[in-house]
């Protein structure tokens, strides 16, 4: 994995903005003769503008996870709908929607009054979004119940995905690309009623999710894991009663389950994402990063990427203070995020990355963003943001290597 | 004006989320459906009670009445807090009488503000202003719904004696009823006022002087009441992205200083100790890439003959700018009140990035003359929930400061 070496690298979370008839395609289900021409171009797109924006570790936008409207919080996981069998729609559940996920969130009590009309604006969490919630990606995972063994259908999908990426890179100067892929935590957030217990569940699923986390790294990208799950399971199921042991017992074996998932897998082409959700709430029922910190770096990644660029989370780059990043590791903060439409001044970027730098060493930190961008900001918004991005990492560098 | 002698005090912007029967009056009274103003008197006075009890309770120092006596008609509204004066002056007609202006293009020799849509940041970022789904479109489409503010089309005169007379008794009453010592009342700016359409005065400097001597009247009644006076002026640094092309800084500072000595002239006599400044840069959700950095005109902000500055400070755009003090010192005797919670994105701030944020300017500009503040309005910009959320991580985050900056017995008044 590149290091900043010479200068801070960039890089991001994973979304990006998908083209308003690429999101057509997916929402009309268009047979593969049509959809998959587009798409092809579509990252070959994304990728040539990353590269134009400043971004170093770039990535396909993950335009192969569906994305059926152009706010949508969700494709990052929902895509694995059509990659595992296993699972099937129960109606009761469905009906619960969101609430059958978040049934121990102290926030969702305490803002009930908020979320109900971010439920009745779809899920841009503001006066602004008027959408049907029904059609994001996270809702078409409502009521999906896992009722038979579990295993990984994708093959032929994930070897679509890698060839896309693949051969936009050609004739890019780009050195170095990364691909996600979801976590067993937050896999198993979907109810079970095959498996005996929580986690014997949970290692069918890292099991399963195995096969394509093999793939990527078989292809030769970085392997980035996306785990909001590990942090955001702790407003979800365990803040309402506070219950901070028994969340840490849950998120050791999950870290357990994601290594046993990444056996064998080079750790060095390995990066591991959190965040604490990304929807426009108020977030303050998320768990501290210092309260999981030490599990968290167990998880057998080289690189981690984690939120620093809000304002529930930006006075955290303290905890690095105090908890020593493991030689050889790196770490990839959120400098810009999808949590406010303001641009983040360039200069905030700087300040925001040479405080890490300080603490960690300028050559193990990466720029990065808090989430992914897309379908989360206005496309227009999220391009402006990677260009900050990579502007605030050059006035950074300027200082670190004068 | 009270100092943080002994802890960091706090404070807000203005506006505060109005209740459901406040807002259901405005709008049944703005539709021409409901005229009772007995009711809603009583309503009025009534909210301003529990909105400074609430204020109080929450661990706000220096409250105000939420800007309630502005009517809001809906839950999502940005403009309340210059849109009141219209109804407070004469000299104003609706504008449908009143064929509508187009694009007002910039030139050096004459600097113009143009209308909404032409902004600099508006016309970088159309799709995104444009599209009914990102939040930031929430602005154009108020708008839109509102039509067009009022023009002058003559003489300005001040005809709100009876209402800012009523929001100071609301205030002064409640006020006295929580036991508080300081509370402010925000009234806008001649400069951010005189935005309008005018079709009555020959220059604009004339336009900006009348709006002037008009809202000298509702300055003084708040002072002469013993409340602090806020003058809310957004447009100082918000008229840079108005015009369009992008002026050279030597017009625009030129064309702010008319605005500023006619706020002085408003000013005159009356006790600088008793009046804070708040400014912004416009606090629509959108990206905001066009503000004037405040270090180009912080030296016209200090002209402005006030005890206490409020700048915006809490959000991405802005939150690098702390470092300005370090170049330009704050005048002996004036304080200053960064906004250290944002109306810009529904997280709320963590009490400890709210005391780091205070702790910051506390170490420039010495902790006595930091008041901790919000960067603009919460209410009718986030929803209710987090507005008073985030005034609470304020008191808690000016807590955790004090007490870094006094030690461990300077906690501050803990909230009941």
């Amino acid at each position: 994995m590149k290091r900043s070496v010479e200068r801070i690298l960039t890089t991001h979370v994973g979304s990006l903005p998908r083209p308003n008839d690429l999101i057509a395609l997916y929402r009309d289900d268009a047979p593969d003769d049509r959809l998959l021409p587009r798409l092809q171009s579509a990252i070959a797109d994304v990728v040539r503008r990353q590269a134009q924006s400043g971004i170093d570790v770039v990535n396909d936008g993950e335009f192969g996870k569906a994305m059926r409207r152009a706010v949508d919080y969700g494709a990052w996981w929902s895509y694995v709908y059509d990659r595992l069998a296993g699972f099937e729609l129960r109606e009761e559940r469905a009906k619960e929607g969101r609430a059958a996920w978040t049934f121990g969130s102290k926030e969702r009590r305490e803002f009930a009054e908020f979320y109900a009309e971010e439920a009745s604006a779809g899920q841009s969490g503001s006066a602004g979004g008027a959408a049907a919630p029904s059609a994001t990606s996270s809702a078409r995972m409502y009521g999906l119940t896992c009722t038979s063994p579990v295993k990984y259908t994708g093959h032929a999908v994930i070897r679509r995905d890698i060839e896309n990426l693949t051969s936009a890179l050609a004739g890019t100067s780009v050195q170095e690309a990364f691909m996600t892929a979801v976590s067993p935590a937050t896999l198993q957030i979907l109810p079970n009623k095959h498996y005996k217990t929580r986690e014997d569940y949970t290692w069918a699923l890292a099991e399963a999710i195995r096969e394509e986390y093999k793939a990527i790294v078989d292809a030769g990208f970085i392997l980035q894991i996306d785990d909001p799950a590990l942090v955001d399971i702790y407003d979800w199921w365990f803040s309402l009663d506070g219950d901070i042991d028994g969340y840490r017992k849950w998120a050791a074996f999950q870290v357990e389950a994601v290594n046993h998932a990444l056996d064998g897998l080079p750790e060095e082409r390995v990066r591991f994402h959190i965040c604490w959700g990304s929807w426009h709430g108020p977030h303050n029922g998320d768990v501290p990063l210092r309260s999981i910190v030490d599990l968290l770096l167990k998880v057998k990644a080289q690189a981690y990427s984690i939120e620093a660029g809000n304002v529930r989370h930006e006075h955290e780059w303290k905890v690095w203070n105090d908890t020593k990043l493991p030689a050889g590791k790196l770490l990839i903060p959120g400098f810009v995020s999808h949590a406010t439409n303001v641009l983040e001044h360039p200069e905030l970027v700087a300040d925001r990355i040479v405080r890490f730098a300080k603490v960690v060493g300028r050559e193990n930190v990466i720029a990065g963003t808090d989430c992914g961008l897309g379908g989360r900001v206005h496309p227009q918004i999220a391009w402006a943001k990677l260009a900050a991005l990579a502007e605030g990492a050059r006035l950074a560098s300027k200082q670190l290597w004068s | 004006m009270r100092f943080s002698k002994e802890r960091i005090l706090t404070t807000h912007a203005g506006s505060l989320s109005r209740p459901a029967d406040l807002i259901e009056m405005s709008r049944a009274r703005s539709a021409g459906e409901r005229k009772d103003d007995a009711a809603y008197a009583r309503c009025l006075s009534a909210a301003v009670s529990d909105v400074v009890r609430r204020q109080h309770e929450l661990g706000i120092d220096i409250p105000d009445d939420g800007e309630f006596g502005k009517p809001m008609a809906a839950n999502y509204d940005y403009g309340a807090w210059w849109n009141y004066a219209f109804a407070r002056m004469d000299g104003f007609s609706p504008a449908e009488s009143v064929p509508e202006s187009g694009h007002k293009k910039s030139s050096v020799a004459e600097l113009a503000l143009t209308s909404y849509g032409n902004r600099r940041d508006w016309q970088t970022f159309g799709e995104f202003y444009q599209d009914p789904e990102s939040s930031g479109a929430l602005l154009g489409s108020a708008a839109r719904r509102r039509g067009r503010r009022p023009v002058c089309t003559g003489p300005v005169k001040y005809v709100g004696q009876a209402a800012i007379a009523a929001d100071i008794a609301n205030l002064k009453r409640a006020l006295a009823a929580a036991g508080v010592e300081e509370g402010f009342m925000c009234s806008v700016g001649p400069g951010s006022f005189a935005r309008g359409e005018d079709l009555h005065y020959k220059t604009e400097e004339e336009f900006v002087y009348a709006a002037a001597d008009a809202m000298r009247e509702e300055y003084k009644a708040i002072v002469d009441a013993g409340i602090v006076l806020q003058i809310d002026d957004p447009s100082l640094p918000d008229n840079w992205d108005m015009i369009n092309p992008e002026p050279p800084l030597a017009e625009f500072k030129k064309f702010e200083r008319v605005r500023i000595e006619a706020l002085n002239h408003a000013l005159r006599g009356l006790p600088q100790d008793r009046i804070r400044y708040h400014i912004c840069w416009g606090s629509w959700h959108g990206p905001h890439t066009t503000d004037i950095p405040l270090h180009d005109i912080v030296d016209l902000v200090l002209s402005v003959n006030a005890g206490a500055y409020s700048v915006e400070a809490g959000n991405v755009r802005h939150e690098h700018e702390w470092r300005v003090w370090e170049q330009t010192k704050l005048p002996a005797g004036k304080l200053l009140i960064p906004g250290v919670v944002s109306h810009a994105t529904n997280i709320v701030e963590h009490p400890q990035v709210v005391a780091d944020r205070i702790l910051r300017y506390a170490r420039i500009v010495g902790r006595e003359n930091v008041i901790a503040g919000t960067d603009c309005g919460l209410g009718g910009r986030i929803h209710p929930q987090i507005a008073w959320a985030k005034l609470a991580t304020l008191a808690e985050g000016a807590r955790l400061a004090s007490r870094e900056l006094w030690g461990q017995s300077s906690g501050g008044r803990t909230a009941r």
